[in-house]
């Protein structure tokens, strides 16, 4: 099946349990997926947009109205939509990061943190994890002492993520910002794996700024996400522009300079918007979803060898787990080699996973049915069966 | 102008979108249970009322 003579059918989700560890709570619901059809050309949220031209004052359709609904979904006071969770650190190291200034993120972080402060000349530095992959209280604050008389000045940033992507494990984020907050440095949470899945209080927890991904967690099309703050540190984040130019004297009213002016413009902000009371629906039931996912993990910790990397019990749905001395010892003598377990997977109606991983892998189980993850846990035995592993 | 079959496009289009996330939430087997037929069959009926509405409007 084609979309055109080129681009294949993309029906992974319709045909399969997709456990994809970063693709499942960025799936659409039925309403976004309405809203893609309905605004799929390009400016198309900008039939009625009026002075003073920018797009989170366009009432029609009411993304004025849903960019106070996002600040308050989180507990914050300002928000705004950003293509991605990376364009809401862009904007926040575009605004506090100058050339060789001290910037923490912490051992577990992810990749676009670095960059966004690469891209403003900051120094990074990690605080490291324990041996349990997670980062706690005391080891922030010890970083930030030992940073503060590296650099005779704290740093004047941190990235704190509160379930990282490489184990989906809870980092403290609560105590560490007690503590960054001791030392005046700003906090950026980044919930890329909580926000629009599980509730967030971003004031709660003492956050200047919370950063959340929409097609990550919030049932949106990429490239989608949210960047909200605190009023005090919205003024300085979503700051206007000043400049006038030299030849014709033109200047630009009130657009954001972090912003690059207007950001999700069609079908990212429509299908965010329409998903949006689902999610704010469904981050009340993220502990059903926690307790499918925790059902899946027995399954495999049932499989004799095969070790659960993320931390336990499961606090997250996005769980790291090393088969090297389960399916990985199917995968040596197997005429697929590494292959025969996607394989395998693929002929029972489960995606996601990376081809010929056997080794170390992840997989998420959030948003499936009671009746999809049964079936999922059931798979991983079927397939552990057939091959002759143990079973406890 | 046909505002109705605007509308009916439309319609089509959401209906056949219900559908498929009935696919999805029942992957892989897609084995549907008695409420699910019966709502499969309610959205299969109002397609065909579309399409009727359709040929009215555009081909009369």
């Amino acid at each position: 099946m084609r979309c055109t003579s080129e681009i294949d059918v993309r029906d992974v989700d319709e045909s399969c349990i997709n456990i994809d560890p970063i693709q499942v709570g960025g799936r659409l619901t039925a309403d976004a997926m309405k809203a893609v059809i309905a605004y799929g050309d390009g400016y198309s949220v900008c039939d009625h947009c009026r002075k003073p031209f920018r797009l989170d004052f366009i009432q029609k359709p009411p993304i004025q109205q849903f960019h106070k609904e996002l600040a308050a979904f989180v507990n914050m006071d300002e928000a705004r939509v950003v293509p991605g969770a990376r364009r809401g650190f862009q904007a926040v190291a575009g605004t506090y990061v100058q050339k060789g200034d001290p910037v923490l993120i912490t051992a577990l972080s992810h990749y676009t943190e670095v960059l966004a402060v690469e891209n403003n000349g900051g120094i990074i530095r990690e605080i490291p994890a324990d041996d349990g992959k997670t980062i706690t209280t005391d080891s922030a604050a010890e970083t930030i002492e030992t940073v503060s008389r590296e650099f005779c000045r704290p740093p004047v940033l941190l990235f704190l993520d509160h379930f990282d992507y490489q184990y989906g494990n809870e980092h403290d984020v609560r105590g560490i910002i007690r503590v960054a907050r001791q030392h005046d440095i700003p906090v950026v949470y980044n919930g890329a794996y909580t926000v629009g899945i599980m509730e967030v209080d971003g004031k709660g927890l003492g956050a200047d700024f919370v950063v959340g991904s929409g097609h990550k967690s919030m049932a949106a099309p990429a490239p989608s996400g949210m960047l909200a703050a605190t009023t005090e540190r919205a003024a300085e984040v979503f700051r206007t522009t000043e400049a006038r130019t030299d030849l014709t004297g033109r200047t630009f009213g009130i657009k954001e300079v972090e912003m690059m002016g207007c950001t999700l413009m069609g079908v990212t902000l429509v299908g965010m918007m329409a998903s949006f009371p689902h999610v704010r629906e469904r981050v009340k039931h993220w502990d059903e979803h926690l307790s499918r996912g925790r059902k899946v993990v027995e399954s495999l910790e049932r499989i004799v060898g095969t070790r659960i990397q993320s931390e336990m019990p499961r606090n997250h749905t996005l769980t790291r787990v090393d088969t090297i001395q389960s399916f990985d010892k199917v995968a040596n003598t197997h005429k697929k080699k590494g292959f025969f377990f996607s394989s395998e997977l693929k002929a029972r109606g489960i995606a996601g996973i990376i081809p010929g991983a056997t080794k170390v892998w992840k997989f998420n189980t959030y948003g499936l049915s009671a009746a999809q993850s049964d079936y999922l846990a059931e798979t991983f035995l079927g397939i552990a069966e057939k091959y002759g592993l143990d079973i406890q | 102008m046909s505002k109705r079959a605007v509308d009916t496009v439309f319609e089509a289009l959401f209906t056949l979108t219900d559908i498929r996330m009935m696919l999805r939430d029942t992957a892989p087997q897609h084995r549907l249970d008695d409420d699910e037929k019966e709502a499969a069959d309610a959205m299969l009926r109002s397609l065909e009322g579309n399409i009727r509405t359709l040929r009215e409007e555009l081909i009369g």
